[in-house]
C-alpha cells in the first residue's frame, strides 16, 4: 500500500514519464481501433488480442531464437496486418451483406469480435498456457536529470511516438489516408467522389490490426505478457475513443493522454488496486455524461 | 387461450412434474448438470425478456448474478436463506432500476458497452471492498443439499420461462416490441418508454439475483472475480443467440445446446469448448441469426413467405 501521497509526487517528472510511456501505448492501440470503428461503425473487442499477439511474436523471436524485438515488430506488424486482412474478406464483409444485417452492424459487429476474441485467447492458451510469460530487454536504468527509466521504456516510447507521428504524416498527406479520414466522414459521400470504400477499408483493417500488434511488441519489452493480457487494453482503448471522439484520430491521441495520467497517477496518489476503478469510472462518465455527442454521430452517420 | 396453448401448457407442466422428480433419478454429478442447466435457462430466459424483446442487448446481467450471491452471502446465517435469497433477487432489481435510470437513455452499441463497463466497475468495487474488509473470499459451510438448490433452481427456471410467456404477450412485451422496432415511432404513439424499458430491465433483474444466491449455495464459496465475472453475461447472451431470443423455446434450446457441449468438452479440453463457443457466436450471428428455434419454424413454416414470417425471425438487436 501506498503511504500517504504528497504535493511533489504529483510534480515528480518520474510519474510523467511513466504515465507518458503508457499513454504511447494506448495512442497506438487506440488509433487503430478508433479507424476501424470510424470507417465501419464496427466495435471490435478483440482489438486487445491483436496486441496479445504481437507481445507473443516478439517473445517467441527472442525466446526461442533470440531475435531482437525490434526485428520482431516488423513481422508482428506484418502478421496482425495480414490477420486484419483475412479477417475482414472472411467474416466482417458479410456483416453489410444486406440493408438488414447493415442496421444492426455495431451490435452485431460486438458479437462476432467477441467470438473472434474468445477463439485468439484460447487458441493461444492451448499454444502457450496461460502462464505469464517474459523476457528481458535492454533492461538497464538510465538517468536522465531527476527521471530514472529502463532502456526499453524509454525505447519503446521513441518507438510509439515515431510510429503515431507517422500515422499522423500519412493521415494528413497520403492518398489512401486522406481516403480512411473521408470514408469516417461521410462514408457515402466518399463512394460518390470514387473513393473505392471495399479497398480502403481492407486498408484500415490491415493498419488498424498492425498497429495494434506494433503495441504488443512494445508492452511486451517492458511486462509480461498473457493470453489473456488483451481485454484491459481493449477497455482502455474504448475509453480512449470515446473520450477523444469517435472517428476522431487526432483524438485518440489526447485521449491516450488523459487516461494514462489518470492512471498513473490515480495509483500513486490513492493506491494501485484502484486502477480497475478508475479507468471504469471514467469510462462509464464518459458514455453518460456525452450521450447525445455519441448518439449525434452514430445517427448521422446513418 | 387456444387448443395449442392448453396442449403446450399441459406439457410443460408434465415435463415440470418429471423434472422436479430428476433427485431420485440421478446421481450427485448428474443433478449438478441438470442443475446448471436449469441455472442457464432461468438466467437466459430472464435476459431474453428484456434484451430479446427490447433490442437492448445487456452484457451486464453477470452484475445481479453477482449482486443476489453477495447479498446472500453477507445475510447468510444472519437471515434464513427463504428470505436472503429472495431479497437477493431484490437487491438486483433494485439495481437495475438504479442502473436502468441513466444507462437506458444510452441506445444500441453504446448500451450494450456501457452495460458491460458498468458490471466490472460493480465488481472491482466489491474486490476493493472485501479487500478493505480484509477478506479474501468467503467460505460458506452448512449450505442445503444438491436436491433442496436443484428443486430451487427448477423453480426458477419455470418461473423465469412463465415470465417470458406472459410478458410476451401483454401490453409491457407489446411496448418492449414496438421499441425494438422503432422507439421514436412506439413514443410517438403513446407508449411511456422509459417506464417500460426500466420496469422490464428491473423484472430481468430479479431471478438472475436469486440464481446468483443458490448458486453461491452450490459453491460455497464466494469470491468477487468468479461471481461477477463478465463470461457469465457473455454466456447468457451466446446462448440467447443460439437459441433465438424471441420466443421461451429459444433459451431453453441454447441452455440445453451449452449445457450438452460443456459436458462433453468442458473437463477434458476447457479451451477447446471456449474455442467452439467462439466460433459458434461468429457463425450464429452471420448466419442463423433468428437462431435455432427461429430456423426450425422456418423449416416447418416453409412454403410461407412473406410479411408473417418476419414474425418468427429473432431479431435479437435493433441498434
Amino acid at each position: 500500500m501506498e503511504e500517504v501521497a504528497d504535493v511533489s509526487l504529483i510534480l515528480s517528472p518520474q510519474l510523467l514519464a511513466a504515465a507518458l510511456v503508457l499513454a504511447a501505448f494506448y495512442a497506438l492501440i487506440a488509433i487503430g481501433l478508433n479507424l476501424v470503428y470510424g470507417a465501419m461503425r464496427l466495435l471490435n473487442v478483440a482489438h486487445g488480442e491483436l496486441v496479445m499477439l504481437g507481445g507473443y511474436i516478439a517473445y517467441w523471436g527472442f525466446a526461442r531464437w533470440g531475435i531482437s524485438p525490434l526485428i520482431s515488430a516488423v513481422f508482428a506488424v506484418a502478421a496482425g496486418a495480414l490477420l486484419g486482412v483475412l479477417l475482414y474478406a472472411t467474416i466482417i464483409r458479410r456483416l453489410f451483406r444486406s440493408t438488414r444485417m447493415l442496421a444492426r452492424v455495431e451490435a452485431n459487429s460486438l458479437l462476432v469480435f467477441f467470438g473472434v476474441s474468445v477463439v485468439i485467447q484460447n487458441v493461444m492458451a492451448v499454444a502457450f498456457t496461460a502462464d505469464q510469460r517474459g523476457f528481458s530487454y535492454m533492461d538497464g536504468v538510465l538517468t536522465i536529470g531527476s527521471v530514472r527509466i529502463e532502456e526499453n521504456r524509454l525505447l519503446a516510447l521513441a518507438i510509439a511516438t515515431v510510429a503515431c507521428v507517422a500515422c499522423a504524416l500519412f493521415f494528413r498527406y497520403a492518398r489512401s489516408g486522406m481516403a480512411m479520414r473521408a470514408i469516417i466522414q461521410q462514408r457515402e459521400a466518399a463512394a460518390l467522389v470514387g473513393i473505392d470504400v471495399d479497398r480502403i477499408n481492407i486498408q484500415v483493417f490491415a493498419l488498424g490490426f498492425g498497429l495494434a500488434a506494433l503495441a504488443g511488441t512494445l508492452v511486451s519489452m517492458t511486462a509480461q505478457i498473457s493470453p489473456f493480457m488483451g481485454f484491459p487494453f481493449t477497455v482502455s482503448a474504448f475509453v480512449i475513443i470515446i473520450l477523444g471522439g469517435l472517428g476522431n484520430l487526432l483524438g485518440s491521441i489526447l485521449g491516450a493522454l488523459m487516461l494514462a495520467a489518470v492512471e498513473v497517477y490515480g495509483a500513486a496518489l490513492i493506491s494501485p488496486s484502484f486502477r480497475s476503478i478508475l479507468v471504469y469510472g471514467v469510462f462509464i462518465a464518459a458514455l453518460l455524461l456525452r450521450p447525445q455527442g455519441l448518439l449525434g454521430r452514430s445517427i448521422a452517420a446513418r | 387461450m387456444t387448443r395449442q396453448g392448453w396442449q403446450t401448457g399441459l406439457v410443460l407442466v408434465a415435463a415440470t412434474a418429471l423434472a422436479a422428480a430428476l433427485p431420485l433419478a440421478l446421481g450427485t454429478y448428474s443433478l449438478g448438470v441438470a442443475l446448471d442447466l436449469m441455472m442457464w435457462i432461468a438466467l437466459a430466459e430472464s435476459w431474453a425478456m428484456f434484451s430479446g424483446l427490447s433490442g437492448y442487448v445487456s452484457l451486464g446481467h453477470a452484475v445481479f448474478y453477482g449482486v443476489g450471491a453477495y447479498v446472500t452471502v453477507l445475510l447468510w446465517q444472519v437471515l434464513p436463506l427463504w428470505f436472503s435469497v429472495p431479497l437477493g433477487g431484490l437487491t438486483a432489481a433494485a439495481l437495475a432500476l438504479l442502473l436502468g435510470w441513466p444507462c437506458l437513455r444510452v441506445r444500441g452499441p453504446y448500451f450494450v458497452i456501457l452495460t458491460l463497463g458498468i458490471s466490472e466497475f460493480i465488481k472491482y468495487a466489491v474486490i476493493s471492498t472485501e479487500a478493505a474488509l480484509g477478506r479474501n473470499g468467503r467460505l460458506l459451510i452448512g449450505t442445503p443439499s444438491l436436491t433442496v438448490l436443484f428443486e430451487a433452481m427448477l423453480a426458477l427456471a419455470v418461473l423465469s420461462m412463465a415470465v417470458l410467456q406472459i410478458v410476451r404477450s401483454a401490453r409491457l412485451g407489446a411496448g418492449l416490441l414496438a421499441i425494438r422496432e422503432d422507439e421514436v415511432a412506439a413514443e410517438a404513439v403513446g407508449i411511456n418508454a422509459t417506464a417500460v424499458k426500466l420496469s422490464a430491465f428491473a423484472m430481468s433483474a430479479f431471478i438472475p439475483g436469486m440464481v446468483g444466491g443458490l448458486m453461491i449455495l452450490r459453491s460455497t464459496y464466494f469470491e468477487p472475480m468468479q461471481a461477477f465475472s463478465p463470461t457469465t453475461s457473455f454466456t447468457i447472451v451466446t446462448v440467447a443467440i443460439l437459441g433465438g431470443s424471441d420466443t421461451v423455446a429459444g433459451p431453453l434450446l441454447g441452455s440445453l445446446f451449452l449445457v450438452l457441449l460443456s459436458e462433453l468438452l468442458w473437463t477434458r479440453a476447457p479451451e477447446v469448448y471456449m474455442i467452439i463457443l467462439g466460433v459458434l457466436l461468429v457463425a450464429f450471428v452471420l448466419f442463423v441469426p433468428e437462431g435455432l428455434v427461429g430456423r426450425a419454424g422456418r423449416f416447418l413454416r416453409a412454403p410461407k413467405p412473406g410479411p408473417s414470417s418476419r414474425d418468427h425471425r429473432a431479431v435479437v438487436i435493433e441498434p
